[in-house]
């Protein structure tokens, strides 16, 4: 079963190539964006985003430019459609007979200028795919660049489903402002302008009457989108709680289930599906009013037109020819005059795309390394923290004022209640964060003078939530070293108690693991994490609650291949189990981000502290 | 299809009456050329300016009728595509809710998320386009090649021709188009995957330090995506002008054409303009057919997925006969659960079932605790006991009856659960414990509370009890989460208590003083513990010993230190100490 949000974007008009010249493609407009966007979203700085993607767009603009030339010059021809043909039936009506020649010079004009405009439309379509896929291909390739250089903190306090969002809806977004609205807002300028001044050529009396369309139209225009605007504003935050709300509902299957919350779930629903319905009816009704009143319109130009033109025919002021131009240039008029409102929204929300694009490519990155950085190459190990101080806001400290030392080869076990701080330890000496103060230092030199590459190469960290990527087993094993050998990579896996599963793997070490190794238990994923950690050899091990998700008696299994990894090896333990704590050369207590107490197993039973306090309430 | 045919009986009347006005509009719009045609020829020829003015008259008074129907399928078109999509989302909705587990777990809660919001949308524009400009162009197209007809035969021949060249090139961009672009498709669904990966596996990246890897990645699938996407966009760059072209030759065809009567007197000057106009109109039909055509196959499917989900049965029999239910309320309940050889394997998995004949009994009151090892089946068992799944074989009874016979409502809610992973939602602290007794009162929430060890922190909290939960409770750490999960099962006062290892982001302390609380307030519930810990199980009236989906051991804790091996072995792992040396 595809997840098949993400073919939203996708929409009619991809398949439409160049735009269709209907009439009511509006309609389609309102549902396109699915469920999750919004009708119109508003770019906070449209110019500035604008010159920005612009400026962005490289070697682009050079072709973007010779689109926009056979844009140009492919209106142009368009705009000389009915005036030839005007002048074709003149041929036939002047002088009661048809001048032969005349007609066949018009015609054979005629049949060029369609067929200039084909061939430009062809090359047009072929540049513009071409030059637009590859602006979003160049722009995501650059956002994900970006994202490698983001600090963890950024993706510690953002929704996936947002920066999901931004990659995949976002550049869409731009894609489809650039290669079909650009286009249109061009065409559809001039074709307006353009179609202004043939008529006006043709006959200013005539064009008056067929102006009164303008008014009209403008008066519509403003009734309609001054309701619609807030409309829309109201269904898209209904339609936010309605998704969050069913969202929830089925992904907590099992509580509502256990609790019999069904009929409250549902009348909950039904109340906002309520309101979300009555928005959404009035939002569409004012919308919908927007295209078919402008046909309207149209036939009154047309009408209009048809009446005013007969008379003055009729007073012998113009050819009947003159007629047949205007009808077909007043109805050119109203058409992109409605096309131009409806496109411009679509390249706004094309541009409020491209900002929050450029957004996080303007997020702070992950500081550089400062000149003269050392590479960190086989430490000893010694770790010290001085003082260290972190938070992500300064008011509010999640560690302070910490201090300790582990020895080169030495085992530390960080211990504390859930929240106290531990894993930001792990995270400051891994330099996933930075300290707000003090300092880290591994060998006497601070972590900041190394470079940041060679630090956490240093380092094997096994994480409370393994994450395994989609590859064969053996790829995951080698994610932390590359060349490793086969050999290499059996024997890692034998040490950390892995080759059992894996040898009943259907494929053995290339069955491939599916997105987050969904296909293995959580218990067997730890094993693949540990023995990853393990083929990469590093100097300094972090054991975040590695072991929390195997079971006991497998655990009992990997200790020793763990204590024979931890060996020589300055390592750093997490655990709520005592067992996996008391073996540490050093205990330390953290509690609310500070250290209470740091000593030995038997150090700490013996005073009549927090540790042993604790293992007195756990121990059997 | 079949079901929505109700909506079609509810809606086909006011349905039809939106079509019917979209025909007026079609209408209007189709005879407006003719009526132009009569009066160049009839009154601009014969100099007749009675003729323009009241012909024109004639073309005011059709757009008036043109922009009353307009309007009135408008609202009425609106009214019930907005209707009918809230109806079907509802019922989708609360199908839903009606599934059980097995099939929920078949469906993929994604992809349910997804037929509840994407493609109940496509379906619900797809009906208002119908009412729409879908009936209005085939109308317009056809009307045009009818009126075109009639109004001159012989110009007629140029569509004869012409039409056949549109509809092939249409018909050939849809042939070529969908395949290539289900391609696409598959290509952005691997981007996004991969993107997805990458957001969740962040820490890993850094902490080995594989950007370039992961970067090389990226751009490998990003690139194909690109290639695949111009290669599509530019073949059906073709069509579009082809389209336009052929109908412009048709244009100069019937100029010419039409010349050439005109001289012989068999043809009048309005005629041609008229027939170029509703050239343009058959033009403006076809290019939006194949646009419909499009909607049309992405409604469809949509359509399929959301029947799919609707053609399912009702999870279980969930009101069991009346008789049966009677029956269980007229008994004294207690909560004595009793496994009677009971075996159950998930659907679909054709590996060794996750139980395995189990057969125990919990008496009222009692606390029964199940240990053992990853993937023994623990959570299976507590799941069997709310019927979130049916046993495959064997018999599992509450107070002697079949759970099969009870209805499931009632059963469930006797039984109060703590799942593994806590499941909040949206909403305030107290609402959410609320859920447990949706007539609490805020006394019985905040005891509830108390005893889960929660109050304390929810009471520090600026807005205590108020405290809004983001979504999955974003703003809560994992022990506090478990907390509140906890103390919304306690506030049940269940007969049965049901707690699936839902201590493991709790320290010890913590735990200790939440078992304390829920030992002395479960004197007259059963409550049954999955746990890994010894700790968490030791003083239970029983344990079960669970490996491989098999009881392999029962008994209390020093009953079992003597005569069960895995759980030596348990006790060993978690305590570096002899069993032997500790027993008595």
């Amino acid at each position: 079963m595809q997840d098949e949000r993400n073919s939203k974007s996708k929409g009619p008009e991809a398949g439409q190539g160049a735009a269709p010249p209907d009439q009511d493609r509006i309609q389609l407009a309102p549902g396109r964006p699915g469920m999750n966007r919004g009708a119109v979203q508003k770019p906070k700085n449209f110019k500035g985003t604008l010159l920005r993607l612009w400026s962005y767009m490289g070697d682009e603009r050079k072709r973007l430019m010779i689109v926009f030339l056979f844009i140009l010059a492919g209106t142009g021809v368009v705009l000389l459609g009915p005036y030839l043909i005007g002048r074709a039936i003149d041929a036939m009506t002047i002088d009661n007979q048809v001048n032969f020649n005349l007609l066949h010079t018009v015609l054979l004009v005629l049949l060029g200028a369609y067929v200039i405009d084909a061939s430009f439309n062809l090359v047009q379509g072929w540049m513009m795919a071409g030059i637009s896929q590859r602006i979003v291909s160049r722009l995501r390739k650059t956002l994900f660049s970006k994202l490698q250089k983001l600090p963890l903190v950024y993706f510690d306090t953002r929704r996936h489903g947002e920066l999901m969002s931004r990659l995949s809806n976002d550049i869409d977004n731009v894609s489809t402002s650039v290669s079909q609205t650009a286009a249109q807002l061009m065409s559809g300028g001039i074709m307006l302008i353009g179609s202004l001044i043939m008529m006006l050529v043709l006959s200013p009396l005539l064009t008056l009457a067929s102006l009164i369309t303008v008014p009209l139209v403008y008066l519509l225009a403003r009734t309609v989108t001054r309701r619609t605007k807030q409309l829309f504003k109201a269904q898209q935050a209904e339609l936010g709680k309605l998704n969050g709300q069913m969202e929830e509902t089925v992904s907590g299957f099992l509580a509502v289930k256990a609790f019999n919350y069904e009929r409250t779930a549902i009348t909950e629903f039904q109340g906002v599906n309520e309101q979300l319905r009555k928005v959404s009816t009035r939002a569409q009704i004012w919308s919908g009013f927007m295209m078919p009143l402008l046909a309207v319109i149209s036939n009154l130009g047309f009408a209009a037109v048809a009446i005013a033109g007969g008379i003055m025919a009729v007073k012998g002021m113009i050819t009947v020819g003159v007629i047949a131009s205007f009808l077909s240039y007043s109805r050119q008029f109203v058409r992109p005059l409605n096309d131009l409102a409806n496109v411009y929204n679509v390249l706004q929300s094309g541009i409020a795309g491209a900002e929050r694009v450029f957004e996080v490519l303007d997020e702070q990155e992950e500081e550089n390394d400062p000149p003269g950085a050392v590479e960190l190459v086989n430490p000893r190990g010694k770790v010290e923290f001085q003082g260290v101080r972190f938070g992500y806001r300064s008011d509010s400290p999640i560690v302070q004022n910490m201090s300790f030392t582990a020895e080169a080869g030495s085992s530390t076990a960080l211990v504390g209640p859930t929240g106290a701080g531990k894993t930001t330890v792990i995270n400051l000496l891994a330099r996933f964060y930075d300290v707000s103060g003090g300092s880290i230092s591994i060998d006497g030199i601070d972590i900041r003078n190394y470079t940041r590459d060679s630090l956490r190469r240093s380092f094997g960290i096994v994480l409370q939530d393994t994450y395994l990527f989609s590859g064969t087993v053996k790829e995951n094993m080698k994610y932390g070293k590359p060349d490793a050998s086969d050999e290499e990579v059996k024997t890692a896996a034998r040490m950390a108690g892995a080759e059992g599963f894996i040898r009943r793997l259907p494929q053995q070490y290339d069955t491939p693991l599916t997105e987050n190794g969904g296909n293995l238990s959580q218990g067997q994923r730890q094993l693949l994490a540990i023995a990853r950690a393990m083929l990469a050899n590093p100097s300094i091990l972090i054991l975040d609650e590695a072991t929390s998700s195997i079971d006991t008696r497998t655990e009992l299994k990997i200790q020793e291949a763990m204590l024979k990894m931890m060996e020589g090896r300055t390592s750093f333990v997490i655990a709520h189990r005592l067992s996996t704590i008391q073996n540490a050369d050093t205990i330390i207590v953290i509690d609310r981000g500070q250290i209470v107490e740091q000593g030995s197993h038997d150090e700490l039973m013996r005073g009549a502290g927090v540790y042993a306090d604790m293992h007195r309430s756990l121990s059997v | 299809m079949r079901y929505m045919t109700k909506y079609i009986r509810k809606y086909g009347v006011l349905f039809t009456f939106s079509i019917l006005l979209v025909s007026g509009e079609a209408f209007v719009d189709l005879l407006q050329p003719t009526i132009m045609a009569r009066i160049v020829d009839e009154g601009v020829a014969s100099r007749d300016m009675d003729i323009v003015l009241r012909l024109g008259g004639w073309m005011l008074f059709i757009t008036a009728i043109g922009a009353i129907c307009a309007s009135g399928r408008n609202i009425v078109s609106s009214w019930v595509s907005q209707r009918f999509g809230s109806e079907l989302r509802e019922e989708l909705f609360e199908k839903i809710q009606r599934l059980s587990f097995a099939q929920i777990d078949r469906f993929d809660r994604a992809s349910l998320v997804t037929r509840l919001t994407n493609d109940v949308t496509q379906v619900q524009n797809f009906v208002n386009g119908m009412m729409r400009v879908f009936v209005k162009a085939p109308l317009l197209g056809i009307g045009g090649i009818i009126m075109a007809f009639r109004l001159n035969p012989y110009l007629s021949l140029v569509l004869v021709v012409v039409i056949p060249i549109v509809g092939l090139l249409i018909v050939m961009n849809m042939r070529v188009g969908f395949p290539l672009f289900l391609k696409v498709q598959m290509a952005l669904d691997k981007l996004n995957s991969a993107m997805r990966e990458y957001l969740s596996g962040v820490r890993v990246v850094k902490a080995f330090n594989r950007f370039d890897y992961e970067v090389d990645k990226f751009n490998d699938i990003n690139e194909q995506y690109e290639k695949r996407s111009i290669h599509t966009q530019r073949l059906m760059a073709l069509f579009s002008p082809g389209v336009t072209f052929a109908m412009n030759v048709g244009i100069v065809a019937v100029i010419w054409l039409g010349g050439i009567r005109v001289n012989g007197g068999n043809m009048q000057v309005g005629h041609i303009i008229a027939f170029v106009n509703y050239m343009t109109q058959i033009l403006f039909s076809l290019t939006t057919m194949t646009m419909i055509t499009n909607m049309f196959v992405r409604a469809k499917a949509s359509t399929g997925r959301i029947t799919e989900v609707l053609a399912e049965q009702d999870g279980m029999d969930t009101k069991a006969a009346a008789e049966n239910s009677s029956v269980s309320k007229r008994r004294e309940l207690h909560g004595a659960i009793e496994f009677d050889q009971v075996s159950f394997s998930y659907e679909g998995a054709d590996g060794e079932p996750a139980l395995k004949t189990i057969s125990f009994r919990c008496e009222p009151g009692e606390t029964v605790a199940i240990i053992g090892s990853t993937g023994s089946g623990k959570s299976s068992l507590i799941h069997l006991i709310p019927r979130f799944y049916d046993a495959t074989s064997g018999v599992l009874r509450i107070d002697g009856v079949d759970v099969k016979e009870m209805d499931t409502e009632e059963l469930r809610d006797r039984i109060a659960l703590v799942p593994q992973q806590s499941i909040l939602f949206t909403g305030k602290v107290a609402d959410n414990i609320r859920i447990g007794k949706p007539d609490a009162t805020e006394e019985e929430i905040e005891e509830a509370a108390v005893m889960a060890s929660a109050h304390d922190f929810i009471s520090k909290m600026p807005e205590g009890y108020s405290t809004l939960l983001g979504q999955g409770g974003v703003n809560f750490s994992g022990g506090q989460k478990q907390r509140v999960s906890i103390a919304r099962a306690l506030i049940r006062k269940p007969d049965i208590l049901l707690l699936d290892d839902c201590t493991s982001a709790l320290d010890s302390k913590t735990e200790a003083s939440i078992k304390q609380a829920i030992r002395q307030f479960a004197r007259q519930t059963t409550t049954l513990l999955v746990a890994q810990r010894i700790s968490s199980v030791r003083d239970a009236d029983k344990i079960i010993v669970l490996d491989d989906g098999e009881i392999v051991g029962s008994g209390t804790h020093d009953e079992l230190m003597v005569r069960c091996s895995v759980y030596q072995e348990i006790y060993r792992s978690q305590t570096g100490k002899e069993a032997g040396s500790h027993a008595g």
